[in-house]
C-alpha cells in the first residue's frame, strides 16, 4: 500500500467508525450473527461425533480445526471487505459507481476498504480460540514450520475468498440482475462451511474444487497442519489462486468498460 | 373467513410474478440434500447404522425435513413488520379491514399452498436423482398426526415471527436478533442434523420446546420413527400455540401505542 492509499484507507476507516457507532448493537452484529452460526456448527458436529469416530479420515479434532479455519477466513472477510464488496451490484444499478470512478484512487481499493467492520474483530478472536481448541483436541505439537505453512495457506485462501466475492459481484457490470449469482454463492458457501473437501468426490469435487473453489478454502490450510498436504495438492491450491486472480482482474477491468453509469 | 381466503388467493397469484424465483427456490433445495448425501455417504461407508438411522433412512429424514423447512417461510413476517415499523409504513396493515395477525396467517397460507406443489415435486426429483430408497410410514394414524403436527408447527412459527416483529415497537432494531434466531432455529428444528444424535439430556430438554415439533418430529413420524411421541407432541405444540397467542396479545396491548407512523 503506497502513502496515498494509506491516507485514503485511514480516512475511510475513520468515516466508517463514526457511522457504525450510531447504532451500538448493530456495531457487533457480524460477531453475534456469524459467531452463532459457527457455534451452532460446532454443536451439530459434536452431535455427529458423539455417534461416529471419523468422517472419512478426519476425527473430531480435524473437524474442529476445519470449522475454526472457515470461521477465521469468514471473520477476516467480514472485518475487512465484505460490506464494501457486497455493495458493488447496488452501486452499479444506481449509478453510484460514477463517484468511485471519478476519484483519484482505485475504485476497487475504495470499495474494498470503505466499509470495514471493527465489530467483527471479536469473531477473529473467537475463530482463533476454536483453532486452538482443535489443535489441543488433536494433541499435536505445533512447530514453527507447521504454523508458518498454515498461515501461508490462510493468506492464500483469504485472497481466493476475496477474489470470489469480487468476481461474482463483477457480473453486475455485465447483466441487469445478478440475484441468482449471489444465491449460487450463498448455497456453495453454506455447503462448504459445513462439509470439508475430503467428503467431496467426482463431479462434486470438480464443482467445489475448481468452478466454485469454496471446497478448498478451509480444507487446504487444515491439511497443511495435519500433514495431509502433498506436493500435488500444494501446486493445485496455488494454481487455483493464480487462475482466479487472473480471472478477477480480467472480469473486473472489462466490466468497468461495460459500465455505462445509471443506465447499467 | 371469505376475505382471508381472498388474501390467500391473492398471495398465491402474486408468487407467479416471480417465476424464476420459484424455479430457483426449487433447485436450491438440493443444497440440504447434497450436504446430507455427501456427509452421511462418507460416514456410512464404514457403518451399517448411526443412532437409529440407516443410510437411506437418514436421507429420507433429510428429504422430509428439507421439504417441511422449505415450506416454513414465516421468517418473512418478522422482517416485513420490522422494516415497516422502522420506516413508518406499518400503517398499511392497520387501515386494511382485516385483523393484522390473521392477514399474515392468510398470506402465509397462500404462499405455502403455492410452494407445496413445487417443493413436493423437487423432493420427488431428488429422491430419484440420489437413488434414495425412500422410507415412509404406512400407518395412517401416524401420517395424520404428522400432518397435524407440521400444520401446528407452522402456525406456531407464524405466531412466533409475528410476535418478534411487533417487538420492534419496543426495541426499535431487532434485525440482528432475527438473524441469530434463524441460525438457532436451523439447529433446534433438526435441519442440520437429526436431534436424535444429541445426548438424551439435550433431547429431553428440546422435547419441552416447540421447535422439536416444527420439522424434526413430523419428519421422524413420516419416516416411521418415534411414533410413541406423536400424541404427546400434538398436545405440546398445541399448548405452545396457545401460549404464543397470549404473548402476542399482551405485547400488542402494551406496545401498540408506541407506533406513531413516522418511522424510527
Amino acid at each position: 500500500m503506497n502513502k496515498k492509499n494509506w491516507r485514503v484507507f485511514q480516512e475511510l476507516f475513520r468515516l466508517r467508525f463514526h457511522g457504525l457507532t450510531v447504532f451500538r448493537f448493530d456495531f457487533f452484529a457480524p460477531f453475534f450473527v456469524d459467531g452463532s452460526l459457527f457455534a451452532i456448527q460446532l454443536l451439530a458436529f459434536g452431535a455427529v461425533y458423539a455417534n461416529v469416530d471419523r468422517i472419512g479420515s478426519w476425527g473430531r479434532g480435524e473437524m474442529i480445526l476445519y470449522i475454526g479455519t472457515f470461521s477465521l477466513l469468514n471473520a477476516v472477510n467480514m472485518t475487512i471487505y465484505f460490506f464494501g464488496i457486497n455493495s458493488i451490484p447496488y452501486k452499479v444499478r444506481s449509478g453510484e459507481l460514477d463517484l468511485y470512478l471519478s476519484k483519484p484512487v482505485s475504485p476497487l481499493f475504495r470499495l474494498t476498504f470503505e466499509n470495514i467492520s471493527p465489530g467483527a474483530v471479536p469473531l477473529i478472536l473467537m475463530s482463533v480460540c476454536i483453532i486452538v481448541y482443535g489443535i489441543a483436541s488433536l494433541q499435536m505439537t505445533l512447530t514453527l514450520v507447521i504454523a508458518a505453512a498454515y498461515i501461508f495457506w490462510l493468506v492464500l485462501m483469504e485472497i481466493l475468498y476475496y477474489e470470489m466475492e469480487v468476481l461474482i459481484r463483477s457480473v453486475s457490470l455485465y447483466v441487469v440482475s445478478m440475484a441468482r449469482m449471489e444465491q449460487i454463492e450463498e448455497a456453495g458457501l453454506d455447503l462448504c462451511m459445513k462439509l470439508p473437501g475430503i467428503a467431496l468426490y467426482g463431479v462434486y469435487k470438480v464443482i467445489f474444487y475448481l468452478i466454485l473453489p469454496y471446497g478448498i478454502m478451509a480444507t487446504l490450510p487444515v491439511q497443511s497442519m495435519i500433514g495431509e498436504l502433498n506436493l500435488q495438492r500444494t501446486l493445485y491450491g496455488i494454481g487455483v489462486v493464480v487462475l482466479f486472480t487472473a480471472f478477477t482482474c480480467i472480469i473486473w477491468k472489462n466490466g468497468l468498460k461495460h459500465y455505462n453509469s445509471a443506465s447499467s | 373467513m371469505r376475505k382471508y381466503w381472498e388474501i390467500s388467493k391473492t398471495y398465491m397469484k402474486t408468487q407467479l410474478v416471480w417465476r424464476a424465483d420459484v424455479i430457483f427456490n426449487m433447485i436450491f433445495t438440493i443444497s440440504k440434500i447434497l450436504f446430507a448425501y455427501l456427509l452421511w455417504g462418507i460416514i456410512f461407508q464404514n457403518k451399517e447404522s448411526v443412532g437409529m438411522f440407516t443410510f437411506h433412512g437418514m436421507l429420507s429424514y433429510y428429504i422430509v425435513s428439507s421439504f417441511l423447512s422449505q415450506l416454513e417461510m414465516s421468517e418473512g413476517i418478522s422482517n416485513e413488520i420490522h422494516e415497516r415499523i422502522r420506516n413508518g409504513t406499518f400503517s398499511k396493515y392497520i387501515v386494511i379491514p382485516a385483523g393484522i395477525e390473521r392477514y399474515f396467517m392468510a398470506m402465509e397460507l397462500g404462499i405455502v399452498l403455492f410452494y407445496l406443489v413445487f417443493d413436493f415435486a423437487a423432493a420427488v426429483v431428488w429422491i430419484f436423482i440420489f437413488r434414495i430408497q425412500f422410507v415412509f410410514t404406512t400407518q395412517w394414524r401416524v401420517i395424520v398426526c404428522a400432518v397435524l403436527m407440521a400444520g401446528l408447527g407452522m402456525i406456531f412459527m407464524i405466531r412466533l415471527n409475528y410476535f418478534l416483529g411487533i417487538l420492534t415497537l419496543r426495541f426499535e432494531g431487532i434485525g440482528t436478533f432475527l438473524m441469530i434466531k434463524n441460525n438457532l432455529v436451523s439447529l433446534v428444528t433438526g435441519s442440520i442434523v437429526p436431534l436424535a444424535l444429541f445426548p438424551e439430556t439435550v433431547t429431553g430438554i428440546l422435547r419441552l420446546l416447540p421447535f422439536y415439533y416444527v420439522t424434526y418430529l413430523p419428519a421422524m413420524l413420516f419416516t416411521g420413527q418415534c411414533q410413541e411421541e406423536a400424541v404427546r407432541g400434538l398436545v405440546i405444540i398445541g399448548c405452545w400455540c396457545v401460549l404464543m397467542q397470549s404473548a402476542i396479545q399482551n405485547a400488542w396491548k402494551k406496545y401498540f401505542r408506541k407506533y406513531d407512523g413516522a418511522g424510527i
